[in-house]
């Protein structure tokens, strides 16, 4: 079993790491995006393999589900960028490349060295905090956080309708088909008229 | 049907919090069936909840007393955080009231916003667990990030909402790491738990998480109470931002990001005061150095009232460090109160003049706007007067006891080096809020302007200049109410 | 635990083969003749105009951050609905107050039509 789980994890940690190369190095932001959503779902996988199933389900909910589709929308929100053509490594990248080494130096090596390593759990089980200890702490111990968190999500979302969405009176009625079709062939009698401005009316 | 079982919940003490939440969902629904052009009912609605709060609070005043396993506390202290923040909400509303059509961003929104706000400003009072308090901040938080922007279309407030949400975000980041480690070191999140855990010693290890950890959360704090150097922000976000929401900003982030701070500092770590104390001190000393040099040379009044308010920020300091010493612990809590509700009326005084000021499209608040504004409203340049006099804190004002107070808690607790600091600072903070005055009075008008005073805007001026004499002239209520302040928190 | 979780990832693991396998079974299989036509872009058999980059308005980012809100809810609820059993009918108030919040929510940005198409 502990040979199965070890190569399970290998396996894994292997494919998180080429997933996270992938995101920094592909052209195409949404490529890149999409890698980034393939190392989250194999973290998830990590922690379901270190038995911490609540946070395995968040990272696949928050993370997988809502994380990712904000990324996407937010690379959809701007005007055509696919990086093709674009630097990705500037003239001092191994300055970046030190800094980054030293700094994983000081966090692995006192870790590696100062850890006992292979230490078998003493008779106790250590109580890991399952699904149901979480929701009953919820409903509990933790009920003034719970129900202000609710708060807060609300507020977060009158936020964002306040700030991203325009008032009914102010905005362009939505149009009927009749009259989206007749729009459609006026811009495409412009367009014949004058096809340079064809990026910039498409992207309505 | 089985029992329902009820878990031990004192509801009293989260009624301000239910009074207001609740309030503020009323509100969200009284707008969305309001008609346009129609939403000052939003906000006298909104009014009501502010005050049934503040009445609401009052049979608990001497009867402290804690609920959801302790995370929720509502002793004196927090009583009176929790009525300085609703009397700068109610203030704050009333000089909205009429601003908002004029600058033609009025919508239903702002008031629940604002009490969405004010519950979290009393969750930071109130709470007494790490979760709460972080909650509470980040209630306050959003609602601020919103209400910065909301003159959308006007650059500079989209300007100042960006640069808050960033700041803010990157704040709350040190706020929630430094969390975990005070967590990891000490087990709770409960700040009581922290202090026995404390006071019964840490291992060596978990010192340095301890201490890494209180450092982080305190950065944290310090980005919301503009301390040195974490200001940056503040000049910027105030000047764009409506003037109403600058200047709920001005009083209740800072109010409450102090309250929690205070309740961290000395309920959680007092037993470190030996640590923090010293490096505390000398943040509040460069706090009121940068805040006042920097605001004699600006000309835009918005503009200097920030860089005033990052000045005050480094005196309410003094108070809540001073506390944590032995020999100053009531002193600190009552200079840290009464400068509070001195510098909030003030503040929001002065901010409302200024709204009076500011026509829709142009605002006037360059120092030459301000010539000669006696001869044109008697009324507005008195109260600016006043202001400016409890601001530099000239006796009979609020603004000077406050000032006193905080400088006697320093010298108690042998900080002299900061009390001279902080005399030198307001003699320097003295010149630009007396050049005001010296132009509303002593010059004639550069540029004819018509200042807008509604009845709305004339209460909520009035309510400010008029608590500010009054406390200065008599204090002995306020002093009261501090005092009775103090016992709730000794430990 | 992880046996059950065991399940899950042979499943997983059926799942992502049951397409790759075919794939990789005709790639083998089928004759290899391109044409210009055949490795043109195929969209409802018209030739393809313009860009397939468009970009979005800023209404959908809304529909974006309207399920973020309501996915975080979903973390809340899943502990309370596993830890049901153990919890007795105050819980049951208490998840309704939570919903009741954000169902407040949810009638504010109906009311606004945040939730209409455009």
């Amino acid at each position: 079993m502990n040979i199965l789980i070890m190569v399970i994890f290998v396996v894994l940690a292997a494919f998180t790491l080429a997933a996270g190369v992938m995101v920094v190095t592909v052209k195409n932001i949404i490529h890149a995006a999409l890698w980034l959503i393939a190392s989250f779902f194999s973290v998830a996988a990590m922690y379901l393999l270190m038995e911490a199933e609540f946070i395995a389900i968040v990272q696949v909910l928050v993370y997988v589900g809502a994380i990712s589709i904000l990324v996407l929308f937010a690379i959809m929100l701007t005007r055509h960028v696919t990086g093709e053509g674009v630097r990705q490594l500037y003239k001092r990248w191994w300055i970046a490349l030190i800094v980054a080494a030293a700094l994983f130096g000081v966090l692995i090596v006192p870790t590696v060295f100062n850890y006992e390593w292979a230490v078998q759990p003493s008779g106790a089980q250590i109580s890991i905090a399952s699904t149901v200890e979480i929701g009953t702490a919820f409903m509990r111990e933790y009920l003034l956080p719970f129900e202000v968190a609710s708060v807060l999500l609300l507020v977060a979302l009158i936020g964002a309708i306040v700030i991203a969405f325009e008032e009914r009176s102010t905005r362009r009625r939505v149009l009927t088909l009749a009259e989206e079709v007749e729009q459609r062939r006026q811009r495409n009698e412009s367009l014949r008229l004058a096809p340079t401005t064809h990026a910039s009316e498409t992207s309505e | 049907m089985p029992d329902i079982q009820i878990p031990s919940i004192d509801l009293g003490v989260s009624l301000q919090l239910l009074i207001i939440f609740g309030g503020a969902m009323v509100l969200l629904l009284a707008d969305l069936f309001s008609g346009e052009g129609n939403k000052r009912i939003v906000g006298y609605i909104a009014l009501l909840f502010v005050v049934g709060a503040a009445a609401a609070g009052v049979p608990y005043w001497d009867a402290p007393r804690s609920t959801f396993n302790g995370m929720l506390v509502l002793d004196n202290f927090a009583l009176t955080l929790n009525w300085i923040f609703l009397l700068s909400t109610a203030i704050t509303i009333l000089i909205s009231l009429e601003y908002l059509p004029r600058q033609g961003i009025e919508r239903g929104e702002y008031y629940a916003l604002l009490l969405f706000a004010l519950g979290g400003m009393m969750l930071l009072a109130q709470g007494t667990d790490l979760i709460v308090l972080f909650l509470g901040l980040e209630l306050l938080s959003i609602t601020l990030y919103v209400l910065a922007g909301f003159a959308y279309p006007r650059l500079s407030s989209e300007e100042a909402a960006m640069k808050y949400l960033l700041i803010g975000a990157f704040a709350a980041g040190f706020l929630v790491f430094g969390i975990a480690l005070l967590y990891g070191a000490t087990g709770t999140s409960s700040l009581a738990g922290i202090a026995n855990k404390l006071g019964s010693g840490l291992a060596a290890d978990d010192v340095a998480f301890m201490l890494a950890g209180a450092a982080l959360v305190i950065i944290g704090f310090g980005y919301k109470i503009s301390m040195a150097p974490f200001h940056m922000w503040t000049p910027d976000v105030y000047e764009g931002s409506p003037t109403p929401v600058a200047a709920f900003m001005s009083v209740g982030t800072k109010g409450a990001g102090f309250a929690a701070l205070a309740r961290l500092l000395l309920v959680a770590l007092g037993s470190q005061y030996a640590t923090w104390g010293l490096i505390l001190a000398i943040l509040a000393a460069v706090t009121m150095v940068i805040g006042n040099v920097s605001a004699v040379a600006q000309t835009n009044v918005k503009r200097m009232l920030a860089y005033s308010s990052i000045g005050h920020a480094g005196y309410i300091l003094m108070g809540v460090l001073s506390a944590g010493s032995p020999a100053a612990a009531n002193r600190g809590i009552e200079g840290f109160l009464f400068y509070l509700l001195a510098y909030s009326l003030t503040n929001l005084g002065a901010f409302a003049v200024l709204i009076a000021l500011e026509q829709r499209g142009e605002a006037a608040w360059s120092l030459d706007d301000f010539a000669g504004l006696w001869h044109r409203q008697p009324f507005l340049a008195i109260a600016m007067a006043l202001c400016m006099f409890s601001l530099a804190g000239v006796p009979p004002t609020a603004g000077f006891w406050g000032k006193f107070y905080v400088f006697t808690a320093a010298w108690e607790a042998g900080l002299q080096w900061l009390a001279v600091v902080g005399v030198i600072t307001s003699a320097i903070a003295a010149f630009f809020y007396l050049r005001i005055i010296v132009q509303m009075f002593m010059r004639d008008p550069v540029r004819e302007i018509s200042p807008s005073l509604d009845r709305n805007l004339m209460i909520g001026v009035g309510l400010a200049a008029l608590g500010v004499i009054v406390f200065g002239i008599s204090p002995t209520p306020v002093i009261d109410l501090v005092q009775g302040s103090v016992l709730a928190l000794s430990r | 635990m992880l046996a059950h979780y065991a399940f899950i990832g042979v499943f997983f693991i059926a799942a992502a083969s049951f397409p790759i396998l075919p794939l990789i079974g005709a790639y083998f299989l089928r004759p290899s003749r391109p044409t210009e036509v055949k490795l043109d872009t195929y969209e409802c058999g018209l030739e393809a105009i313009g860009d397939i980059w468009v970009q979005f308005k800023v209404q959908y980012y809304l529909y974006a951050l309207a399920f973020v809100v309501f996915d975080i809810e979903v973390v809340f609820l899943y502990p309370w609905a596993v830890a049901f059993n153990q919890l007795g009918l105050f819980a049951l108030v208490e998840m309704a107050i939570f919903l009741f919040i954000l169902i407040g929510g949810l009638v504010y940005a109906w009311r606004k039509g945040a939730l209409e198409w455009v």
